[in-house]
């Protein structure tokens, strides 16, 4: 009897445990959990990608906290192949570890589908600054957040798909620099002469182009650009394929024909090795988002290649205009937050003319705002950048340069990865890829209840 | 409550029944079964909740539909997952790769392992050193060895083709080409796992027993004769263990393909752990992922049940 009494003593407590483990977070105070005091800071979490975690904490955080001291920031860095599935788990959660969230462009999303993420210009409107001016957004970035009408995230790292060029590899091949009127058959006759010998030893030491050639989600990006500049989507209004046809099979052949004027070994380009072929002189142009501008042609730590050396325009045109891609990461706010009033402060402030303006001439990143691109950057090297960036923002907007825009986007992706890499490799031709993977994709898509 | 351990013996109804004495001198027996229950509950704790709730877990998102919104199975489907698995092309490819990689690598990585055993047995300056320098190649993390091996493959800067550039060779695609990225990728297993069988081979022939040699010797055998007669049917039951082992570890490959080819080009190195943690953790497939990963749990034990069986017999055999 005794042990039987034990027994059921210690199954409750087990019991116990384990509804408080699965309980849900406490209601959020009027006042969104306050922006703190001195006495008793507020201290918000956030998920952000590796790649640039450290430079906001140690860069980003500080200058954020002159204005708001109360409010204690961390940045966590994931990895990117990690950072998707890790931010659903956490936005799907019980208990919240994150305040803010961000994300890549085509995740939004699945994000927002989750139902954790508060609509921006709704759920914490109170909270919002007086001046904050939600109008001065480019449209082309700020739609990057949205989803089923809301505005899930707000941009804090804009990005495109753009072409930089080595002014010097072109005028040492005698080819006229690329604007944004040249189209794709003007660039491959001027890429036959930007594959040369610059020392005079005989041997080639420089070739045309370095870009995403190997099996990645980021690669089909490429071909896609080329697809929609050539005024042809992806999947149509009914999310049904549409590049199941010449124009895509032409889109797909012009990817791989770039590789016969890459370096050797470009086939598994990803993002790291045509950044670095490019940074030391030896491709004359780089299809790369143009976020590593400041890496690439200002920062001397990491390049050879000085401000007046680099130029950056927008993809060789198709018959429907000039080619970019959008590649946005914005950040949201976690519906479970005990905290919606310091997270949203804090990504006020970075998205502000203030914030923007800081983190455009700290750390290169791409503003977002119009008042911003039209605006004097500070840095010299920002102007022309800004026009480009301003050039790639309609291209994007006039030809709906982006990925699918659904919660199996990245699905999608993958799909197009492999297929691509498969041309890329000859284990298919563009046309076998392109037909497989409008199979798979459509079969996906059924699957997922669209109807196809 | 104290414990004993204490087992029943004769002359035990001799001692004061439970209860009769005084209460501080109460002692709550368990016996032996109970006790030995008792030190391996957190054990058994341990191992239901790392091991077979995972298991179970799987089998259940195996037969559910996943729901991204909520991120859990939501609704029972049968064997949907299963019918679109196997109609899968992608996941039937990543089998077949799989395959080639353990039909090559495996053998490649035995005889190369006990061949490089047998020449560390012959007593020569230095052999110490050099058993001492294979280990490294086991101490390197996985995604680091792809990593660094991708480097030294890369036709415009790594140091393998500068080599063969040396002597007009290349640039070779080792990992852009097809056919050379699964030949890279087996070459990288079996840089980085023929330590481990060359460790296993070594103990085994130290341990091998010297009369049967003596006995050879005195009967006239050769060195041929006393290799095929005498060693290699006396390592049988190693070989067998270190196959075992060696295709235990080989059949989870993912880390050096991931690192080193990224799965690519296309399918060519798309091993069934990376197509499966792909088709999980990139595409969110989770439903799809676990009927995979249900599918090769199950080849893996039939196989792995069938090695056994054959290990067994050749160790009875000699």
């Amino acid at each position: 009897m005794r042990r039987s009494l034990r027994l059921t003593a210690a199954a409750a407590a087990l019991g116990l445990t384990i509804t408080a483990c699965g309980s849900t977070a406490p209601e959020v105070s009027a006042d969104g959990g306050g922006l703190g005091t001195a006495e008793s800071p507020v201290s918000i979490r956030v998920i952000a990608n590796d790649a640039f975690a450290k430079q906001w904490q140690d860069q980003l955080v500080p200058e954020f906290n002159k204005k708001y001291p109360n409010i204690k920031v961390s940045v966590d860095g994931v990895p990117y192949n990690d950072q998707l599935p890790k931010t659903m788990l956490e936005l799907t959660g019980p208990t919240p570890t994150y305040d803010v969230v961000l994300g890549d462009d085509s995740w939004i999303p699945q994000l927002a589908k989750t139902g954790g993420l508060m609509d921006l210009k709704a759920d914490v409107s109170k909270w919002t600054d007086a001046g904050y001016d939600w109008a001065d957004f480019n449209p082309t970035p700020l739609a990057a957040g949205q989803w089923d009408g809301k505005q899930y995230t707000v941009p804090v790292r804009s990005n495109l798909l753009l072409m930089f060029y080595n002014k010097k590899l072109y005028k040492k091949a005698g080819v006229a620099e690329p604007t944004a009127e040249t189209t794709w058959e003007q660039y491959f006759a001027d890429a036959k002469k930007l594959v040369q010998d610059t020392d005079g030893d005989g041997k080639v030491d420089a070739w045309a182009i370095g870009t995403y050639f190997t099996k990645d989600p980021l690669t089909p990006t490429v071909w896609q650009t080329v697809l929609n500049s050539n005024g042809v989507a992806l999947l149509d209004d009914d999310l049904k394929v549409a590049f199941n046809n010449e124009a895509g099979v032409k889109a797909l052949q012009t990817h791989v024909d770039l590789l016969k004027y890459a370096p050797p070994g470009a086939s598994t380009y990803q993002f790291n090795e045509p950044l670095e072929a490019f940074r030391q002189g030896r491709t004359a142009t780089m299809l790369m988002w143009g976020s590593v501008y400041k890496g690439t042609a200002v920062d001397e730590a990491s390049t050879t290649l000085k401000p007046e050396d680099v130029g950056l325009t927008t993809l060789p045109a198709g018959s429907a205009g000039p080619g970019a891609h959008r590649g946005v990461w914005s950040a949201g706010i976690a519906k479970k937050t005990q905290h919606p009033a310091a997270a949203w402060t804090w990504l006020q402030w970075i998205t502000s003319k203030e914030g923007e303006q800081f983190t455009g001439n700290t750390l290169g990143t791409f503003p977002a705002r119009n008042s911003t691109l039209d605006g004097t950057p500070a840095a010299e090297w920002a102007a022309p950048v800004y026009e480009a960036l301003k050039a790639g923002y309609a291209a994007v907007e006039k030809n709906k340069m982006w990925r699918p825009r659904l919660p199996e986007a990245d699905a999608v992706q993958q799909i197009l990865a492999l297929q691509t890499s498969r041309a890329m490799s000859g284990q298919a031709t563009a046309e076998q890829a392109i037909d497989e993977a409008a199979k798979e994709i459509t079969e996906l898509l059924k699957s997922k209840g669209y109807p196809q | 409550m104290s414990v004993s351990t204490r087992t029943p013996r004769a002359g035990a109804d001799k001692a004061p029944a439970r209860g009769s004495g005084p209460k501080t001198a109460q002692r709550f027996r368990l016996g032996e079964p109970g006790t030995a229950w008792l030190f391996m509950t957190p054990a058994l704790v341990l191992l239901a909740g790392m091991l077979l709730y995972p298991i179970f877990y799987t089998l259940w998102v195996s037969f559910s539909d996943f729901d991204l919104a909520l991120f859990e199975p939501v609704g029972w489907v049968g064997w949907k997952n299963y019918e679109m698995v196997l109609r899968d092309p992608g996941f039937l490819e990543s089998l077949k790769v799989t395959g080639i990689y353990l039909v090559i690598a495996l053998p490649l990585q035995m005889i190369l392992g006990f061949a490089i055993a047998f020449l560390l047995n012959v007593e020569w300056r230095g052999r110490g050193a050099l058993r001492a320098l294979f280990l490294i190649p086991m101490v390197v993390a996985p995604v680091v060895a792809g990593g660094v091996w991708r480097m030294l493959l890369d036709p415009l800067w790594g140091v393998v083709n500068y080599t063969f550039g040396l002597v007009g060779i290349g640039p070779v695609e080792w990992i852009g080409d097809p056919t050379l990225a699964m030949v890279s990728m087996i070459l990288i297993d079996t840089w980085r796992w023929t330590p481990f069988v060359v460790l296993i081979a070594a103990a085994g022939i130290m341990a091998l027993p010297g009369d049967v040699y003596e006995a050879a010797k005195s009967d006239g055998a050769g060195r041929w004769q006393t290799l095929w007669r005498i060693t290699l049917p006396l390592l049988v039951p190693v070989m067998a263990a270190a196959f075992v082992v060696r295709w235990l570890g080989a059949v989870k490959m993912f880390d050096i393909a991931l690192a080193a080819t990224r799965g690519g080009p296309g399918n060519a190195t798309n091993v069934v752990n990376l197509y499966i943690y792909e088709k999980g953790f990139r595409s969110l497939e989770f439903g799809s992922a676990s009927s995979m990963a249900t599918i090769v749990l199950i080849i893996t034990i039939v196989l792995t049940y069938f090695l056994f069986s054959i290990s067994r017999r050749l160790e009875n055999r000699w």
